[in-house]
């Protein structure tokens, strides 16, 4: 199946999927105080955009998530790729951090906000050091894995064309792990954008993440059905520049 | 011979450790073999028996347990371009353009541009890649990047060529097509080169001279010189009396190395080196 056609049937599904809802929010086959018609959801979406939601524009609201997560994601990428690169290459290394990353990865970082908060507070810094937290953690492994799968083949192509040392984690083994990197990089994204509510439950007055479990809490289902369509819809959006970003930067991926 | 060969393999043996199993693997054992500068030697033997480890020696993969290995009178060194070498599989740098491929090593030496690109562009009309310097490698056909390989290994004017089984995943057309293009390449360059091969007709059509292993642990235990004149024609020498003679004796040779009873208790199957 080609890509344009898979892209078509996809549009048809969701095009289908929001139709039946609209018709059962209508027609009250659910009631629409737990499940907002999609129409209610895009007065919604207008209202906020102009009013604001609790003093606050949507756009600034969207504009503080994103440079929470972002901030987190590129601080991250700086700190775990590095350190991933050289536990892979360096198996002393490796061996004295893996146990810590290894314990901390799977815990569930909310259990961390209580420490984060004792720790740093209740500013910018604890929501930003979560988000960074889970998506540092998952880099790491993925970069260290993606370093000790490099195949011996090769590694023994750069040697024996003199590249050593350095040069060989340089000009061999760096690039051949660039796709396998991106996909790090996404997987890892995808986790530091779920922790972005956990990280705005944090005495927050704003931010999507934040404003979904503030609606919650005042029954404003279309508002929290807003924020989840703008969270999933950002984080979707974000994925797909990554993956542009990969095909261009190592278009040999899954190819060679 | 008057001169010593240039590459000396003397009683060679190479044992692998595997710790789990807590046994050892020999691969090779008093394994003894010359190859003379200029010369084209295939070496030959059942699978498994060690052919594969002897061109990691001379590439400076692995150190010989016991004995001997030197190239032109000194101790074989780290992996260098002065040694090239061509696997079965192109492991050529996807990130790379064709000619920045065949370069590569050059560029890395930090050679001057002056020097290189002459000579890649020698080796790009050579291996028939003209026109294809600036693709990516990952759209080539299996014979195109064996090729870019050759070149590859070939730009750095090595001493010695090991080649490892490089037109072994090929299909029978591109083979035979590559195998007359190794051989016109190196009427122009005499080159000494290590060939490891399973395919006898392979061996007999591109060597000057067939070293046949042993079944594991690997010596070597027939030299066989291949009399034919180059340059070679492959329809003549295949028509030839002799070929299908050295044929069925390099077979019944190598079956009888295939039968015999290999050493149990060193066997391993964490080092099957081919």
């Amino acid at each position: 199946m080609n890509a344009s056609r898979r892209f078509l049937i996809g549009l048809a599904a969701v095009a289908g999927i929001t139709l039946a809802w609209e018709i059962a929010g209508r027609t009250h086959l659910v009631e629409p105080l737990l499940l907002p018609p999609p129409s209610e959801i895009v007065t919604t979406a207008i209202d906020l955009a102009r009013d604001g939601y609790r003093g606050t524009p949507l756009w600034q609201h969207l504009a503080l998530s994103l440079a929470r997560a972002l901030g987190a994601f590129a601080a991250a990428t700086l700190v775990g790729v590095p350190l991933g690169l050289a536990m892979g290459a360096a198996p002393g290394f490796g061996a004295v951090l893996d146990p810590f990353v290894q314990f901390l990865r799977p815990l569930p970082k909310l259990a961390l906000i209580p420490l984060v908060i004792l720790w740093f507070g209740i500013g910018e810094t604890s929501k930003v050091l979560l988000i960074f937290i889970s998506a540092a953690l998952s880099i790491i492994v993925g970069t260290a894995a993606a370093v000790s799968t490099v195949q011996r083949q090769r590694i023994r192509a750069g040697r024996a064309l003199g590249a050593h040392g350095l040069a060989l984690f340089r000009y061999v083994i760096l690039p051949h792990i660039l796709p396998e990197l991106f996909v790090t990089l996404r997987l890892s994204f995808g986790i530091g954008w779920t922790t972005l509510i956990a990280a705005e439950m944090i005495a927050s007055d704003a931010g999507i993440g934040w404003m979904v479990v503030n609606a919650g809490s005042y029954l404003r289902t279309d508002v929290v059905m807003l924020g989840i369509v703008i969270l999933g819809g950002t984080g979707y959006a974000l994925d797909l520049a990554l993956l542009g970003l990969q095909r261009w930067a190592a278009p040999w991926s899954g190819r060679a | 011979m008057t001169t010593s060969p240039l590459i000396v393999l003397e009683h060679v043996e190479k044992r692998f450790e595997d710790r789990r199993a807590r046994r050892e693997t020999v691969a090779l054992d008093g394994l003894s073999l010359g190859v003379g500068e200029g010369e084209f030697v295939c070496l030959l033997g059942p699978s498994g028996c060690g052919k594969s480890t002897v061109l990691d020696l001379l590439a400076g993969f692995e150190q010989p347990t016991r004995g001997r290995v030197t190239i032109d009178g000194k101790p074989v060194g780290r992996p260098s371009p002065d040694r090239g070498i061509v696997f079965q599989e192109a492991t050529l740098f996807p990130w790379l353009s064709v000619i920045d491929n065949i370069t590569f090593a050059s560029r890395l030496a930090g050679r001057p541009a002056s020097e290189y690109r002459p000579r890649a562009q020698e080796l790009i009309e050579m291996m028939g890649l003209r026109g294809f310097e600036h693709h990516a490698v990952y759209e080539l056909s299996g014979g195109m990047r064996q090729r870019v390989a050759i070149a590859r290994a070939w730009i750095s004017q090595p001493l010695l060529l090991l080649m490892d089984e490089p037109f072994g995943a090929l299909d029978a057309q591109t083979r035979l097509a590559m195998q007359e293009l190794l051989l016109a390449a190196r009427e122009q360059r005499r080159s000494t080169v290590l060939f490891v091969t399973h395919d006898i007709e392979e061996a007999l059509f591109l060597s000057d001279r067939i070293a046949i292993m042993s079944g594991r642990p690997g010596r070597i235990v027939e030299e066989i010189i291949v009399p034919y004149p180059r340059p070679r024609a492959y329809q003549e020498i295949i028509a030839m009396r002799s070929f299908g003679e050295l044929k069925r004796s390099i077979l019944a040779t190598l079956r009888e190395q295939a039968a015999r009873p290999q050493h149990a208790t060193m066997e391993s199957l964490a080092h099957g080196d081919d």
